[in-house]
């Protein structure tokens, strides 16, 4: 196991080396010049060039493809162009937001999906099943800012019992008297909308996973051992046929962990949620390269990351898979 | 009385196409430490006569006429809360596991374990595993191997097992379900014998599920016949091979090579059986047999008893 993970380890290494060289390419490649928006019209050519060679942008490709490297390895990614602070600072203030909002949500989608799948497979052709089945497909293929507009409008604005955006109230953080529960309290009430949003846009993809695997499980000859041997059914559901059918809903809860880091985007920019989706989004738009940078490199190691956790995972719960 | 007795089990199954009799007007009757063979080709109604014993018939399945009696209680009449008790308990079975009986994701001693804590609440799980060790000496499986996954067993071993799964709760019968049939007939043979003594030491009455004749000559002392649902002949085992009277047993003897006795050319049964769906008239084995009387399309065949325990379901005999 040790030396699987450490291969592992290795390959991803090459792979984020690629990666970079990639990213390094693209944005040399990609219409726009970072320059122009730092040199000033009244700038006197000279200066403008003084600017240029300071950036190192005079130098031939391959040094700055050097240079790039250098820096990448140091964690020196630069200075954002458009907010004039460290990359890794932004990155290490945004990416916490994010990492609250879509790991809860998918947790919390995925709990309630297994369970309602395999409520819906055990009650297979039922009123039940029908309804969860109906509901999953329905919710899964909304359009998530539809939906979250929907909910702000309903919610948020309508009804008034939730805040419409943000995920801090100034009023409860400036307050020096506002202790951490509080505080604790005020963002989780703040998640409550976007949370609802995504929990709604994926329970459905976990619970027909969920419910197909089980199908299938049910149909294994174990089951009928574990009947046979006069097992109540909610021990035959909970741990025969369970256990055997969320191997592959393990798969897809850890890759929507990986995608939801970028993937949120859209979420967070209807909820104006401080993430690192609407930061990426942002940064594009801004032809801010170093933080745009430094947020694909990130999104590219979530992945690979997640991925790996994923496969050793799926050894501690299927005992036939080892590496 | 026996031990288990079936009288007159019809089972159906409902199909798309309608009511499907897989067995039909089944009688038996198997004493505590006898076993009973029931043979027959795929389709014949075997295993739906064991998951039946079990009250593991699937939904679209039930039993449409006669009973099981085992000690003196009619089985039928159950509810499902207390068929679930006696499960395992009064009667076991041993599954072919080749075809995935264990879970795969659970330790095989555990799966042991837990058919006994799930009869026996009152126990302490070390208590259990302690008895899992016995089961395991018993069948002759390494006790250090229980707490291995499924996969990490070969064929034998799993089989071994099942076996040891299926003695944990000293079971009076247990249906053997084609327990073999995967298995190379070295180890095939080692773990018939076993199964022959432990039968012995623990009295154990056993209906033993096969499509092979041989094996259940050698282990049974009873023989059944089944064909398309129905038991075509019935009775000892020396009176069934030594005069086999149905000429769909005559069949499925000259179908088989036998180690003894002059070479011959095998001959294969023709034909397929009929579909089991809708109203049938006359005999099942008309279209197959050999000799058919002319009698034979027209009313179904009566059992007759040819000898002290033998019956025939035949016009011809």
């Amino acid at each position: 196991m040790t030396r699987y993970v450490i291969n592992r380890l290795v390959q991803i290494v090459v792979i984020l080396f690629m990666i970079l060289t990639i990213l390094f390419v693209l944005f040399r490649l990609a219409p726009g010049d970072p320059v122009a928006r730092m040199v000033d019209p009244n700038m006197t050519p000279e200066d403008a060039a003084r600017l240029i060679a300071q950036l190192g942008l005079d130098l031939p490709i391959w040094r700055q493809y050097l240079t790039y490297l250098g820096n990448c390895l140091t964690g020196n990614f630069g200075h954002s162009f458009h907010y004039g602070l460290p990359v890794l600072e932004i990155i290490g203030q945004r990416l916490p937001n994010t990492i609250l909002l879509f790991s809860t949500g998918v947790l919390l989608s995925a709990v309630a999906g297994i369970a309602w799948g395999k409520l819906a497979a055990w009650n297979k052709g039922k009123a039940t099943d029908l309804w969860l089945t109906v509901a999953s497909l329905i919710t899964h293929t909304l359009f998530l800012p539809w939906l979250a507009l929907l909910l702000i409008w309903v919610f948020g604005y309508k009804l008034d019992w939730f805040p419409i955006n943000g995920m801090i109230s100034d009023e409860v953080w400036l307050d020096p008297d506002s202790g951490v529960l509080l505080k604790a309290w005020d963002v989780a009430y703040h998640m409550i909308l976007p949370l609802g949003t995504l929990f709604i846009m994926h329970f459905g993809a976990y619970l027909l996973v969920m419910r197909s695997s089980m199908l299938e499980t049910l149909k294994e000859d174990y089951i009928i051992t574990a009947r046979a041997k006069g097992l109540t059914e909610k021990a035959i559901r909970n741990h025969h046929a369970a256990p055997n059918a969320w191997l592959p809903v393990v798969t897809s809860v850890g890759l929507s962990l990986a995608f939801s880091i970028n993937g949120g985007a859209l979420t967070e920019t209807v909820f104006s949620w401080p993430g690192i989706g609407r930061e990426l989004v942002f940064a594009v738009s801004q032809n801010d390269y170093p933080l745009a940078q430094a947020s694909f490199l990130l999104v590219a190691s979530v992945v690979l990351i997640s991925n790996l956790v994923v496969d050793v995972l799926y050894a501690y719960l299927d005992p036939r898979i080892r590496y | 009385m026996a031990l288990l007795e079936v009288n007159h089990l019809s089972i159906g199954y409902q199909t798309a196409k309608g009511l499907l009799r897989a067995v039909d007007d089944v009688s038996f009757a198997v004493d505590a430490g006898q076993s009973l063979g029931l043979v027959g080709e795929s389709g014949c109604g075997k295993t739906t006569i064991g998951m039946a014993l079990m009250g593991l018939l699937p939904p679209n399945g039930s039993i449409v006429g006669g009973n099981v009696v085992l000690d003196g209680q009619d089985l039928s009449g159950l509810d499902e809360a207390d068929l679930r008790q006696r499960r395992w308990r009064d009667i076991a079975m041993i599954f072919q596991a080749a075809m995935n009986a264990l879970n795969p994701v659970q330790r095989v001693g555990e799966q042991i374990v837990e058919a006994i804590l799930t009869h026996k609440p009152e126990l302490e799980r070390e208590e259990a595993l302690h008895q899992v060790e016995g089961l395991y000496q018993l069948v002759g499986l390494p006790v250090g191997r229980m707490h291995d996954f499924p996969h990490q067993y070969s064929g034998g071993m799993k089989q071994r097992a099942v076996i040891a799964m299926a003695l944990a709760l000293n079971p009076k019968v247990i249906i053997a379900d084609e327990p073999t049939t995967a298995l190379d007939v070295i180890v095939q043979d080692q773990i018939l014998k076993e199964t022959k003594e432990l039968q012995k030491e623990f009295n154990i009455a056993i209906i033993f599920i096969s499509h092979d004749i041989s094996i259940v000559s050698e282990v049974c002392e009873m023989i059944g016949v089944m064909y398309a649902g129905q038991m075509v002949e019935r009775g000892t085992t020396r009176e069934v091979l030594g005069q086999p009277r149905h000429p769909y047993t005559q069949a499925l003897l000259n179908s088989f090579p036998a180690l003894g006795g002059p070479r011959r050319p095998l001959r294969p049964i023709p034909g397929e059986p009929p579909l089991l769906i809708g109203r049938r008239f006359g005999c099942r084995f008309c279209d197959r047999c050999p000799v058919p009387a002319s009698s034979c399309k027209l009313e179904p065949p009566e059992l007759v008893q040819v000898g002290e325990t033998h019956f025939v379901r035949c016009d011809n005999v």
